[in-house]
């Protein structure tokens, strides 16, 4: 009889100790913020709101319940943290100003990844102060209907490169080399002003592209191409391909599983190489589509994410599937 | 009749053939573990065995609470590792081939159901609770283990690789398990119906373990048979033929006031090589699941064929249901059929039906040591590159970011290790030989006493294409 | 002494077989590739498949493969030759590496991409895979040994 009681404490004290185990696991994890990231098609961020205060560090633990992501803060200068399937990461963070932050996830995980964001709440003295200076983006400045189609009237005939030479940009008129010409005008509005001024009318219609493009390439630094084209390829590839011709794995819509959620529209992405789109359109509409998404379209909004240096990189680079540049010329 | 035992140095290796698989020169090739005293005294306390349920009885609630609160990385749960790779591989490498029903005496499902059984946990009471029926006749024997086994195999994508699905899936065969308990007598779950408990039984009988009767003149002069009055499988030892049956908890052995029960090392196929009468097709059918869905999981799990494998995941959908038709077309028809039509062959001129089933059901030994060895081959691809993780996940066994044995991080190169397909070679090698071999002692014992090959031909012919399809899939 | 009496009690025929077996499993097979040249494969891959699941080369070859990811960040590891490349969708990735080995390689996936991440595999066959012809050989060596003593 006595070794009956035994017998029953060893069973019991031995499975008690595995519920135990997973029990006392349980309520430590649930000590610190264990943030559960997960495809956006079965939960995307868990938990999606987080608060935090000022000037006290933000402990986040991190895991993936499927696949590789990645976590960082939208306009906030910090290394992604992985976050990977089945193990925990750990990341502290601290907010000395209070507001609304967005943290997202940047390696693409299907194709609504750019859907998976949350926001941490940081509260502290005071509301939330705008930067000094800040203005509206440069679309809303212009008045430009960003959802209005922009065709090309006129085209170059092949890929065209800067003129040689800098003496016919110097000897144009200053507007031409402010960089709020360059933003504000399309290629096609920069060559049709070109055409009709008398400076350079014995030049042919071609190389007033060339023109064109070394206005561009004025505007233009390799050192925000390389940010640009880093961009890019994490964030717009996917979808746009790496050539830029709308052709990147998440655009091919014949495979049924990678349909984005219902409720969503999508469209072709759109393609970069195609001149008679392209270049009807001017950096600052690029901007906007960047800044505000497409809406309807599938195509994301960057704004919470980029900072505006980051986003007109962006559009310096997406130049390049149109034009050649040489910048080295910049520098002469 | 005086029946000596031979000392472990006489030992010889070779598998009786037919003529000598008479039951007095068995014993020449058998070496008794109760003769050493160590072992005799493991054996005679209950305490061992019993520690070690209570070990596999807590694993397992620890694994059923992985699996349900754990991270649902299949690569970094417990649930997974444990049951899926490393307790899967430990059976088939080591528990079914070194010691048959080695398992079955160890395991936790059918515990707390025997424990409410017999009344007790080490000892036997008056107190016990249960209705005790009759397991029906009908349902008796491997249909339903072979049928809970393919059931299981068409979803054996997602089985394999949701850990809360694998936790699902035992809480309910242990709730299964305690709740015929409750019904029926003896171990009804384990020996009727768990899918694990049909296949280590058939395979046991290529075991070197068995436990049998010392002296049967000595259980006739025994009226009481405590023996079977004792055994929770409902043996009696006096009649076990085979060792498929006993699953090798040994309290016969702690019971018999004559002390007539060993516990004998013997060589491999022991229990195979005389030809059966019977005609139940039981085993045959399971003998050919067996291997129809070690070919299968070989094509899913290990085959470069991403369509086959998405159709065996995607459950529910068109394709799911065109793979689940085509793997149980396999098992239940082609695999059967092909079987049928060899072992019609070999017999060359028709003699009745019984005559068939009889033929059937005999030459199904044969297709054990394939069936078998074809595991262990498969066994060995599947598991041998993902070793490591059981490394892992013992360190962190929930995915939470643990590191108990500072061990969660470390990998082992074993996908480089270049001697696995020797490996792989040489189990099914192995198995082929001894199925052929078989299939022509058995061809041997039946008239006419000439014409080995054409009896024996179809049948060994079939083994040996089968071989090859196994070979070209794992090796290939 | 005894073990010189058990071994000459031996038939020759099993003297003979493991004889036979070691020579199936050891000796060199005649060499029937190709010239060795570059290769270039575009692999893509999805959930839960390489497509496509099966490259050849022949041995020498320097062998190029580009990396795909078509859903998620997927990799890509081969078995034997320990080397491998991961790619996130949109920025394929690219390695190289000369195929000295000859067999069949199992090609996995190396970042975990969801359930059947385990089982995602595909083949790369260097040259004449030898183990499936040694196994063949091996095969039908022990269907004759496994009915020759009974036969007999």
């Amino acid at each position: 009889m006595k070794r009956e009681w035994v017998a029953l404490l060893v069973v019991t004290s031995l499975v008690c100790l595995a519920g135990l185990a997973v029990a006392i696991g349980w309520r430590k994890q649930a000590e610190s913020i264990l943030l559960r990231a997960s495809m956006p098609e079965t939960g995307g961020w868990q938990p999606v709101t987080i608060l935090a205060t000022v000037g006290e560090p933000l402990h986040l633990r991190l895991t993936s319940q499927d696949v590789t992501h990645s976590f960082a803060i939208g306009q906030m200068d910090m290394q992604p943290v992985e976050v990977t399937p089945g193990e925990v990461t750990e990341v502290t963070l601290t907010f000395d100003k209070p507001g609304t932050y967005t943290y997202y996830c940047t390696r693409w995980c299907g194709p609504n990844h750019w859907r998976m964001r949350g926001t941490i709440e940081v509260q502290g003295d005071g509301h939330f102060q705008p930067e000094p200076g800040a203005k509206p983006p440069l679309f809303v400045q212009l008045g430009l209907d960003i959802d209005a189609p922009h065709p090309a009237e006129v085209t170059p005939s092949a890929k065209p490169g800067a003129l040689d030479g800098r003496q016919l940009l110097e000897a144009l008129p200053a507007r031409y080399r402010s960089q709020i010409f360059y933003r504000s005008n399309s290629p096609v509005q920069a060559w049709q002003d070109l055409r009709a001024e008398a400076i350079v009318s014995q030049l042919s219609d071609d190389q007033i592209w060339g023109l064109v493009v070394s206005i561009w390439q004025a505007n233009t630094e390799s050192e925000t191409l390389e940010i640009g084209e880093a961009l890019y390829a994490q964030n717009c590839a996917a979808c746009h391909g790496e050539s830029g011709a709308g052709d990147g794995p998440m655009a091919d819509d014949l495979v049924p599983s990678l349909q984005p959620m219902e409720g969503h529209g999508s469209t072709t992405p759109i393609d970069f190489t195609e001149a008679a789109n392209m270049l009807g359109a001017s950096p600052a509409v690029l901007h906007g589509k960047i800044t505000r998404g497409g809406m309807g379209t599938g195509m994301p909004y960057w704004g919470p994410i980029f900072t505006d240096d980051q986003i007109w990189a962006l559009v310096d680079w997406l130049w390049t599937f149109q034009f050649d540049y040489d910048l080295e010329v910049n520098h002469e | 009749m005086e029946v000596k035992l031979q000392d472990a140095d006489e030992l010889t290796f070779y598998p009786p053939t037919p003529a000598q698989s008479r039951r007095i020169t068995e014993r020449q090739s058998r070496f008794d573990l109760t003769q050493v005293r160590w072992i005799r005294r493991l054996m005679d306390s209950r305490w061992p065995l019993f520690l070690a349920r209570a070990i596999t009885l807590a694993g397992f609630v620890f694994t059923i609470l992985a699996g349900l609160f754990g991270s649902p990385v299949g690569s970094h749960n417990f649930a997974i590792i444990f049951v899926w790779l490393a307790w899967w591989t430990a059976l088939k490498l080591l528990f079914i081939p070194l010691g048959g029903r080695a398992w079955c005496s160890v395991c936790p499902l059918p515990m707390p159901g025997e424990w409410l059984q017999r009344g007790g946990l080490v000892s036997r009471s008056e107190r016990r609770l249960g209705l005790g029926k009759r397991w029906p006749k009908a349902l008796r024997g491997y249909w339903l283990q072979a049928g809970l086994f393919l059931t299981i195999g068409i979803f054996s994508a997602v089985t394999l690789t949701d850990a809360r699905v694998t936790a699902w899936i035992l809480l309910g065969l242990i709730g299964l398990a305690i709740g015929l308990s409750l019904v029926f007598e003896n171990r009804a779950f384990c020996s009727n119906v768990c899918p694990i408990g049909g296949f280590t039984g058939m395979y046991s009988q290529m075991a070197p373990v068995e436990l049998r009767v010392r002296d049967g003149q000595v259980c006739a002069e025994h009226t009481e048979k405590t023996c079977y009055q004792e055994c929770p499988w409902g043996v009696y030892p006096l009649a076990l033929k085979d060792s498929s049956a006993c699953g090798l908890c040994m309290e016969c052995l702690r019971v018999c006031p004559q002390d007539n029960i060993a516990l004998n090392l013997r060589p491999f196929g022991s229990d195979l090589g005389a030809t059966r009468r019977s005609q139940r097709l039981d085993e045959a059918f399971l003998a050919l699941v067996m291997l129809g869905s070690a070919l299968a999981f070989a094509a899913v799990f290990t085959g470069p064929w991403g369509g086959l494998k998405g159709a065996a995941y995607a459950i529910g959908s068109q394709a799911w249901v065109g793979y689940a038709v085509g793997f149980l077309g396999l098992n239940l028809v082609a695999l059967p059929l092909v079987y049928g039509l060899v072992v019609r062959l070999g017999q060359q001129s028709w003699k009745g039906w019984a005559s068939l089933r009889r033929s059937l059901a005999n030459y199904a030994q044969a297709m054990l040591p394939l069936g078998l060895c074809a595991w262990i081959a498969f066994t060995i691809t599947f598991a041998l590159p993902k070793l490591s993780f059981i490394l892992n996940v013992a360190s962190d066994p929930l995915g939470w970011g643990w590191n108990l044995f500072g061990t969660a991080d470390s990998i082992i190169e074993s996908a480089n290790w270049s001697f696995t397909p020797l490996l792989q070679i040489g189990a099914l090698a192995a198995g082929l030989f001894w199925s052929v071999r078989l299939i022509f002692q058995l061809a041997a014992q039946e008239p006419p006493a000439h014409k080995q090959w054409r009896k024996a031909g179809p049948l060994a012919a079939f083994s040996l294409i089968y071989t090859l399809g196994m070979l070209w899939l794992l090796v290939g | 002494m005894r073990f010189l009496i058990w071994f000459r009690s031996i038939p020759l025929i099993w003297k003979l077989m493991p004889l036979l077996a070691a020579v199936v499993l050891v000796a060199p097979l005649p060499f029937s590739g190709g010239q060795p040249t570059d290769r270039h494969y575009r692999v893509e891959a999805a959930r839960f498949a390489y497509f496509p699941g099966v490259l050849r080369a022949n041995p020498g070859d320097r062998v190029t493969i580009e990396l795909v990811a078509t859903d998620v960040v997927h990799g890509l590891e081969i078995d034997g030759y320990g080397v491998g490349v991961t790619a996130d969708p949109g920025q394929p990735a690219t390695m190289t590496f000369l195929a000295d080995r000859s067999g069949s390689f199992r090609m996995r996936c190396s970042v975990t991409c969801g359930g059947m991440h385990p089982f995602m595999i595909g083949k790369l066959q260097v040259g004449q895979n030898q183990w499936l012809w040694r196994g063949a050989g091996l095969a039908l060596l022990v269907v004759v040994a496994g009915a020759w003593k009974v036969w007999k």
